[in-house]
Formats: structure tokens, sequence, C-alpha cells
């Protein structure tokens, strides 16, 4: 058993890592305003990078760092150029969701050059370790300090001594006011990139360093690591980042000591969600300092949504419901089912994310919920499996609602960060809660679907049985857009203030937006679990949660048909065109690359 | 010099600009004269600020052009157009809240690369604005609203601008401070510094001016000497939105 002394070193250790990621998202931060989705996939293309000079260059140890922080720099360069240079005059929420596509893109490409496989990245350091009072330390711990130290002092010497780190303080505090100074507020932004890229990459190359082993999955952990430890500290705080990132860094190392090494995730997600719900501003923040983010109006792509005559939906209602008497392969059936699962939990995230304006990156959690509450009902307590689905939906409409409900009271991207934690959270408590959900070995022998007493098991009816239950939620939503509760929802989207003037409790209309799409993402969830009579932890992830997303901005915001069209695209013309898995992801990072640039609203209009 | 009309040294014609939909400038044509103050006078929502934001090139004209020293500055970022030599202090001064007095003034010259005549520059601030002296290593935030103003202006003059333009440089000081500023000013413009300034306080602005302009729902509905303004009754049918003015 370690020392306590060794979980302090630990964490501090580990702290100063994820330092590395935090001050680059600080600084980039301060500058845009945006939490950069994208940070994770550079500390992942920084270790592959390092892994590629010492094991197969032989790079020594001081020129693998210089060479992983200058192609990291690079690949920083071209994602600000290229991927948000043109969205400088875009709505809010574009810049956003292009880091989230550039990391698709790039957590994809590493892995299709390098395989899924995890990789062994050795440090090239000696192998020993020093007595330090009641613990020890080694070199690689050593170097990491040391890395952390030095790029802490050049930062420091850089923005209080050059004429750019100027540039970039002053375009952090007043970025209108920088240009008015002779300030080329696109050369801060590359400097910011390059060099958030650089720590970045250094970060992940000294990770993999560590734990000996790199693979594709540290991406977004870091992502998610680097954002709390740089909320913590204050979004845009630098120095705040940095004590933020040592702090979640001990929390963790405490937490594993205490609880075992299953928990650490858990201990930063709940740090990150008590930070966000009793001091957003971070735990650094001077208490008269602005609400971080005044949101309003052009959070979300205005435009007009298209028309579509109700005589076209009853026709393609009618066409996909009489499909199966065609001779239709299994294999298409079995692909609009899945189409079906998505559109519903894509019904769900588009009243979240289009009509309340409330962008939620932890749908999948959602799925989850409903999932383990029907599989568990109709196994535990026999619950007839139709009952237990619906069971699913209103355990995940309540305490899906509960669970977010701490980020109502945030805004804009710090809605996206509480709701992506707490999709985490849900995740690592089914990994955790074994005697209720059976951890890490999940629950199999699931009931298969069934309505009164009859089991669905042909691909027809379950196709029907998927498709109707889809309609209906889509029909219900309809009429609840039209509704005053509608107009409710957009109104507090466009301008909170000003709804909150007009005497909407913010609160409560969240709450039903929250509860009416946890249902339909719940029942989605239920139906799946009978469906693949097998689920655990990890069946309903991250990916899904940006598929979803990317799914309702294809359709466009708020818009019912454009939800279901935009599931019946992503998920079938991938099996159209016969691509193959692996590439899915690719595409689906640069279908939302494409749209943030191009169409922003969507195919058929954000309403 | 001939006899004609000299140059100016800014011109603005024809000028359009569009928010979406909303028009804002009609035609808008306005010169300053080299060395000369002029004021843009106008009541809330006139356009006043667009036009600032017009010759700093932070908002772009559907059509029309902008012109300094004879060379136009459409198509120009704002660093290109501060570098020109127009200096702006933005409405509500705007400073680096989190930075320095000094780091603030010395913001102003960020253009520059001079080093020594920089730190000169830096000192003459502080025979123009004594009471800065005290306050350099402090953060320009906890400054009162007229202090701030006289850390705006150092800014401003720290480019060594040929020109300065100015939104609402009065607005929310107490009087002590408004006559102050509109003092400095004069100062500035004596040194060969063109102004212009957007001001909603009529009879203070024309005391200093040259020249000016009304502005009323995007169109000049009046213009001329400053003196010959000063006591013409349209000025207050302008703003009160009296249609007759013209």
């Amino acid at each position: 058993m370690s020392s306590w002394l060794d979980y302090t070193i630990n964490g501090l250790i580990v702290g100063n890592v994820y330092a590395l990621v935090a001050v680059g998202l600080a600084l980039i931060f301060g500058v845009s305003r945006l939490i950069n989705f994208a940070q994770g996939s550079i500390y992942l293309v920084g270790a592959y990078i390092g892994w590629v000079a010492v094991v197969q260059l032989h790079t020594p140890l001081p020129l693998t760092i210089i060479v992983v922080a200058v192609a990291a720099a690079l690949v920083g360069l071209i994602i600000e150029r290229f991927g948000l240079r043109p969205l400088q005059n875009s709505v809010r929420i574009a810049p956003l969701l292009a880091t989230i596509g550039i990391s698709f893109v790039l957590d994809q490409l590493v892995m299709l050059t390098f395989s899924p496989n995890p990789r062994a990245l050795p440090s090239q350091l000696p192998d020993v370790r020093f007595q330090v009072g009641g613990g020890t330390i080694g070199p690689l711990d050593l170097l990491i300090a040391g890395v952390g130290l030095t790029s802490a002092l050049l930062l420091f010497v850089f923005l209080r001594y050059s004429k750019l780190g100027w540039a970039v303080r002053a375009a952090s505090q007043d970025r209108d006011a920088a240009m008015q100074m002779g300030v080329d507020v696109n050369r801060v932004n590359q400097a910011v990139f390059g060099i958030a890229a650089a720590l970045g990459g250094v970060s992940g190359m000294l990770v993999g360093m560590y734990y000996n082993q790199i693979d594709t999955a540290m991406s977004l952990q870091a992502t998610l690591k680097g954002v709390v430890a740089e909320v913590v500290g204050g979004a845009g705080n630098v120095p705040g980042a940095v004590i933020g990132s040592l702090l979640l860094g001990l929390v963790e190392s405490y937490g594993v000591a205490v609880f075992g090494t299953s928990y650490r995730n858990l201990f930063a997600f709940l740090l990150l969600v008590v930070v966000l719900v009793l001091r957003p501003n971070g735990l650094f923040a001077s208490a008269r300092q602005a609400p971080p983010e005044p949101l309003t109006g052009t959070f979300i792509a205005p435009s007009r949504p298209v028309r579509i005559p109700r005589w076209a939906l009853l026709a393609a209602a009618a066409i996909f419901a009489v499909l199966p008497f065609f001779p239709v392969s299994f294999y298409v059936l079995q692909t609009l089912i899945n189409a079906w699962l998505l559109g519903m939990l894509a019904l769900s995230l588009t009243l979240v994310a289009g009509t309340i304006g409330q962008v939620s990156l932890g749908h999948a959690a959602l799925l989850a919920i409903g999932a383990y509450t029907s599989a568990l009902l109709s196994m535990t307590l026999s619950v007839p499996v139709g009952l237990s689905i619906i069971g699913g939906g209103l355990m995940c409409a309540a305490l899906g609602t509960a669970l977010i409900s701490p980020s109502f009271r945030l805004r804009g991207h710090y809605v996206s960060i509480a709701t992506l934690a707490i999709g985490e959270i849900v995740s690592l408590v089914i990994l955790n809660w074994e005697s209720v959900t059976r951890g890490p070995i999940g629950i199999s022998g699931i009931p298969p679907l069934s309505l009164f007493g009859y089991d669905l098991i042909s691909p027809t009816s379950i196709y029907w049985f998927s498709f109707a239950v889809m309609v209906v939620l889509a029909l219900l939503q309809g009429r609840l857009l039209t509704s005053h509760l509608g107009r409710s929802f957009r109104a507090i989207r466009d301008d909170d203030i000003a709804a909150r003037a007009y005497g909407l409790s913010l609160n409560r209309y969240k709450s039903l937006a929250f509860i009416f799409g946890g249902f339909a993402a719940g029942v989605s969830g239920g139906i799946a679990a009978h469906l693949y009579s097998y689920i655990n932890h990890e069946t309903f992830n991250t990916q899904q949660s940006i598929l979803a997303l990317t799914v309702v901005i294809l359709g466009g915001l708020g818009n019912v048909v454009g939800a279901i069209l935009g599931s019946v695209a992503l998920v079938g013309l991938p099996e159209v065109f016969r691509i193959a898995a692996e590439y899915r992801i690719l595409i689906y990072g640069i279908v939302l690359l494409l749209l943030v640039r191009f169409r922003p609203q969507g195919l058929l209009g954000t309403m | 010099m001939t006899t004609s009309a000299p140059e100016p040294l800014l011109a603005l014609s024809n000028v359009n600009t569009f928010y979406g939909q909303a028009q804002v400038h009609f035609d808008l044509s306005i010169t300053v004269a080299r060395g000369h103050i002029v004021c843009l006078l106008g009541g809330n929502a006139s356009g006043k600020s667009t036009t600032m934001k017009i010759i700093l090139g932070l908002v772009k004209p559907r059509s029309g052009d902008v012109t300094f020293d004879g060379a136009s500055l459409i198509g120009l970022t704002t660093p290109q157009i501060v570098r020109r030599g127009i200096a702006s202090v933005p409405e509500a001064r705007r400073l680096f809240a989190d930075m320095s007095v000094r780091e603030n003034i010395l913001m102003g010259a960020f253009v520059r690369n001079d080093r020594e005549a920089i730190a000169q520059d830096l000192d003459r601030m502080l025979t123009l604005f004594p009471k800065l002296g005290q306050r350099l290593s402090q953060r320009a935030g906890s400054l009162s609203g007229g202090e701030q103003q006289m850390v705006a202006m150092a800014r401003a003059l720290m480019s060594r601008p040929r020109m300065i333009v100015m939104d609402e440089p009065t607005m929310g000081l107490s009087p002590l401070y408004v006559d102050r500023v509109l003092e400095l000013i004069r100062t500035i413009n004596q040194e060969g510094v063109s102004v212009f300034m957007v001001e909603q306080n009529a009879s203070l602005a024309l005391e200093i001016a040259h020249e000016a302009y009304v502005l009323q729902t995007g169109k000049i509905v009046l213009s001329g000497p400053a003196r010959a303004l000063k006591d013409d009754p349209r000025i207050r049918d302008a703003y009160l939105g009296g249609s007759e003015a013209a």
C-alpha cells in the first residue's frame, strides 16, 4: 500500500499534466470565449507523434519534446486557420460545434493510421525511484514537474514581456478595444492556438510515457479533464487553470486512495458539477465579474423553416408504414429500425437543444437510464416489456431532469460542459453501482420486445413497433411546439433575460422540456435494451451524444421533421454507400464541420 | 497652398450602412479638415456610434467611400486603419480592466516600435495627465470613470495619431471632469491632432468644435461651423425628432 505522500505526489504530477491541457483551454477561452473541444485530440496527436519519434525515429528525449511541441503547434495552427477562422462572424454555437467535429476527425484519423490497439510509449528514462520522506519519486515525475514549471515560466514571460503576449492579454479582456489599438486579432488567435496545441501535445506525450501506454480513448478523457480543471479555476483564467488542475489531480488521487481506481473520473466530474453549481465563474473569479456569457439571440442560426405540406408528410409516413409489405431485405429494415431509435433520441435533443436552447452533450446518458430501468424492471420485477419501456421513459424523465437540473442556472457553453459531465457521471455510476447495474459485467439476457403478451421478434414487427412509437412521439412534440408552452420555450432560448422579465420561470420550463425530452430518450433506450438483449456502461457513450447532436443540426435545430430526416440520413446513407464502420465517425465529424460552415440552419431550417 | 479648399483629412462620402435589413446610414457625407475638431451630434439610435465604427473598419458600409489623407479605408482591417494614423477613444472607455494603467497606456503604442520615443511619450502623458502618475501600477478597472477617461485619452495619443475619433468622451463623467476632458481635447487639437467626436451633449461639444454635423435617423439634417450652429433652434428640433428640421 502506497503512502499518503505517494498519493500527494501522484496527484500533483497528474495535476501538472492536466495543467498543460487546461492552460491552453484557458488561453483560447480568454481570447475567443470558446471551449475548445478539440484540445484532447491534439493531446492524442501529441502522444502518437511522440510514439513515432521515440519508437521509430529513436530521437533522444529533449528532441522528442521539441518535435512533439512543434508538430502539435502546427496542428493547432491548421485548426485555427481552416476550422475556426472562417466561422468568426457566425452564430455563437458554430465554433463550439466545429471543435467537436474537428475532434472527431482528428481522433478517427489517428485511429485509422495507428489502429485502435494500445501502444507502449517508453519514456527513455532510467527506471529508478528515489526515497523522499515516506514516499518515492521517479525521474519521469521530475521530468513532468520540470516541463510543467518551465512551461508556466515561459508562458508568464511571454504574456508579461513580449508584444504578442500583451496583445493576447488585451484581446482577452476586450477584443474590439484591442483591435482599435492595432492588435491583429487573427495573429493573437494563431498564437494562442499554437501555444495551446504545443502544451497539449507535450502533455499527451508525457501521459503516454507515465503510463507507458497510449490509445485513442485518451482524447475525450483529456478534453474532459482539461475542461474540468479550467472551469474549476475560472474559465479564461490562466493561473486559475493551473491551480484548478493541481486541485483536480489531488482530489482524484485521494479519491482513488480511498475508494479505488474506477472512482477516479467520478470525483473529477463531481468536482466540476459542484463548482458549476456553487461558483460558475470558478473558484478564483472576483465577485464583480460579469456573468461569463450573456448569450442571447444569435446562439442558434436563425432561419425560416422549410414548410413541408401535410400531404407530403402523410405520404412519407404511409410509404414507411407499408414498406415491410414490399420485398425489402432484413438489412434495410434493420437499418431503418436503428434510424427510428436514433430518431426518438433526436426528437428529445432537438427539443432540448433547439427549442429551448440547452445544447446537451450528454444525451446518451438518458438512453442509458431508460435502457437500464426497462431491463431491470422486466428482469427483476417481471414487469411486462411494453410497460417496462414506458417505465424507462418515465424514470428517465424524472431522474434525467433531476440530474440535469443543476445546470439550469448555466448558459451557453457551460450547459454543454455540465451536461457532458453529467453524462459521464451517469456512466460511471452505472459502472460502480454493481449491486444494481452489475457493474462492468453489464446486463445480459434482457427479454425481447413484447406487446400485450406477444413477443416482437421478427424484424417486421420490431420495425412497425419502433416506427409507431417514434411517430407518436413526433406528433406529440409537434403539438407541443405550436402550443403556448412551445412559444415559452423559444422565448427562453432567444432571450432568457427578457423571458424572465415577462414572468417566465426558467427552471420550470427547462424542467418541462427535459421531462418531455427525457421521456422520448428513455423510451428509445428502453426499446434498444430489449432489442440488443445485452447492455453495459459503454453501450450508450459520448459518441452517440455527438451523433445525436449532428443529426439534430443536420435536420435543423428544433425541427421535428428535421430530426427524423437527419436520423434517416445519417444512419441510412453510410449503409447505402457501404461505408466501413471505422470511417463512419470520421464522416459524422466531417458532416458536422461542413454543416456548421455552410448550412448552420440545417436541411429543413431551425424553428 | 492653392486657393481651392484644401483636401480634407477624413472624408465619408455617400455612405450607406445596413444592419441586416435595417438601414442605418442614408448617403452619409462628412468631412474633417486637417487640424479641426469636428463633432457629430445626434440623439439615441441616430447612427452616431455606427459612424465611428465605419471609420475604424469595425462595420463595413454597403456603399460609399471613406478616405483618410486621400486614400480609401474601405477593405482595410481595423489594425491597418489604426496604422494609418487614426486612434480611438471608444464609447465607455473600454480599458483593459485587468492590466495596469501603465500597460493600458503603452498598449496605445502597440503599432510603434521605437522604444525610446515611446518611453518619452509616456512621460509626456504624465505631464498632460498628472493624476495618472500615482496610478501607474494600479489595475485600470479600479479607477474612477473620470480617471479612466484620462487613461483612454492617453492611450489614444500614444500611437502619435494624426486623428483621434472619440465616442461620447464626456458620457457619465462628473461636471468637473467634463470641463477637464473638453480642455484636454482642445489641447490635443492645438498640438496638431485632428479630432472627430460623437456627442449627445450638443452645447458642450459646440463649445470646442470647429464644425458640427447633426445626424437624425441616419441622415445629416444640419451641418456647418459650430459657432453658427450654437444658437440655431433647429439643433433642438433635431434632438426632439422634429421632422421640419431640414
